[in-house]
């Protein structure tokens, strides 16, 4: 699967065993253009992924990035160093390559956000 | 003839105040009450964040007196939101945050923050401030707001009538206030007639869904 004229990517999702999603165990593959997010691109292929504000904030709709390249153009909460820890805003991400994500990762990008002190980490995590 | 489901709520002993069949009746259709509770409090969050940033917003319409007039019916809104869904998460045995700094970490939609750096001397520079940057601050932020109450309404329907009445009350307003925001938007930017349909509040902040149920008159 390699990049067609119209610049749209194969996006593979894993959707992880103990995910309380109908989906849970399974793996999707469709295409994504590279204007369209993740998200939207799984919902219109009948895939429900979890997601909340939709602007790259919330990270309701974390995931983690196995393989491939996406962007976060316009995510309102997302840096460099989430980017290096592999997370993924799919509210917010846009392919760039054919890549592949495990899906539904809030709890565990909660916990990366809280070890190194940032929102909203510590604020969901203290009690 | 045996229900599908059991109305009674066998977990709660007679007489017992530990817990509250309020809760459990929720937990038996399926809903965890904790989470639920825990995600209205990220949602008030955003409610109570976004009627402090609207202050702002609004007062930077300068000379924009019909603007300034709906972003403020938008503002009182919010905070009508904030006061209708707060004793809902003391009902479900949650609490506000003690410190407001995690109150507005947790908020579930961003920061709806004046477009503009900050000057010299730590005020606005507002030179470039462009009216129609701020009505697009304002429509981003309604439009978190209906996701959010959507999300909420998923999350309790059939399940939690008391929740979803109110969510469902809330993201009436929130659409009330999309629709305000891409008119305003439409013909400041674009010069385009997009109507809402509908027109400013009989008084501010009138909330017409949402003050059912307020604390007292204040609310
Ligand atoms: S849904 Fe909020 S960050 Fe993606
Ligand atoms: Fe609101
Ligand atoms: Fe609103």
């Amino acid at each position: 699967m390699t990049q067609s004229s119209d610049d749209t990517w194969t996006v593979t999702i894993v959707v992880p065993e103990e995910s309380s999603l109908d989906e849970a165990g399974e793996t999707h593959e469709f295409a994504v253009s590279e204007n369209e997010t993740i998200l939207a691109a799984a919902r219109s292929a009948g895939v429900w992924l979890t997601a909340d504000c939709q602007q790259g904030w919330c990270i309701t709709c974390a995931a983690r990035l196995v393989d491939g390249d996406v962007v976060h153009p316009n995510a309102r909460r997302y840096d460099t160093e989430d980017r290096e820890a592999g997370y993924v805003l799919i509210c917010t991400a846009k392919p760039r390559a054919d890549s592949t994500l495990v899906v539904e990762q809030y709890d565990e990008f909660l916990e990366f956000r809280a070890a190194n002190n940032k929102p909203p980490g510590n604020s969901k995590l203290s009690d | 003839m045996a229900n599908e489901k059991e109305h009674g709520s066998g977990s709660v002993e007679p007489g017992d105040t530990s817990k509250r069949v309020g809760a459990e009746v929720i937990r038996e259709r399926g809903v965890d009450p904790e989470e639920l509770r825990e995600k209205l409090i990220d949602a008030i969050g955003a409610e109570f964040t976004t009627y402090y940033y609207y202050t702002n917003l609004r007062m930077h319409l300068a000379g924009e007196e019909d603007y300034k007039e709906i972003t403020e019916d938008a503002r009182l809104e919010d905070r009508a939101h904030f006061e209708l869904v707060v004793p809902r998460v003391y009902e479900l045995e949650g609490s506000l945050p003690n410190d407001i700094r995690d109150f507005a970490d947790r908020a579930s939609c961003p920061d709806a923050e004046v477009p503009t750096p900050m000057d010299d001397s730590g005020g606005f520079d507002t030179e470039d401030l462009a009216v129609e940057d701020i009505l697009e601050v304002l429509l981003e932020a309604e439009r978190c707001a209906i996701r959010t109450w959507s999300e909420i309404c998923d999350m309790t329907r059939g399940a939690d009538p008391r929740t979803y009445d109110m969510a469902q009350r809330i993201l009436n307003e929130e659409m009330d206030h999309e629709a305000w925001f891409i008119e305003l938007l439409s013909k400041e930017r674009d010069d385009e007639i997009n109507p809402a349909g509908h027109f400013a509040r009989g008084e501010p902040g009138d909330a017409p869904y949402t003050k059912n149920n307020p604390f007292n008159d204040s609310a």
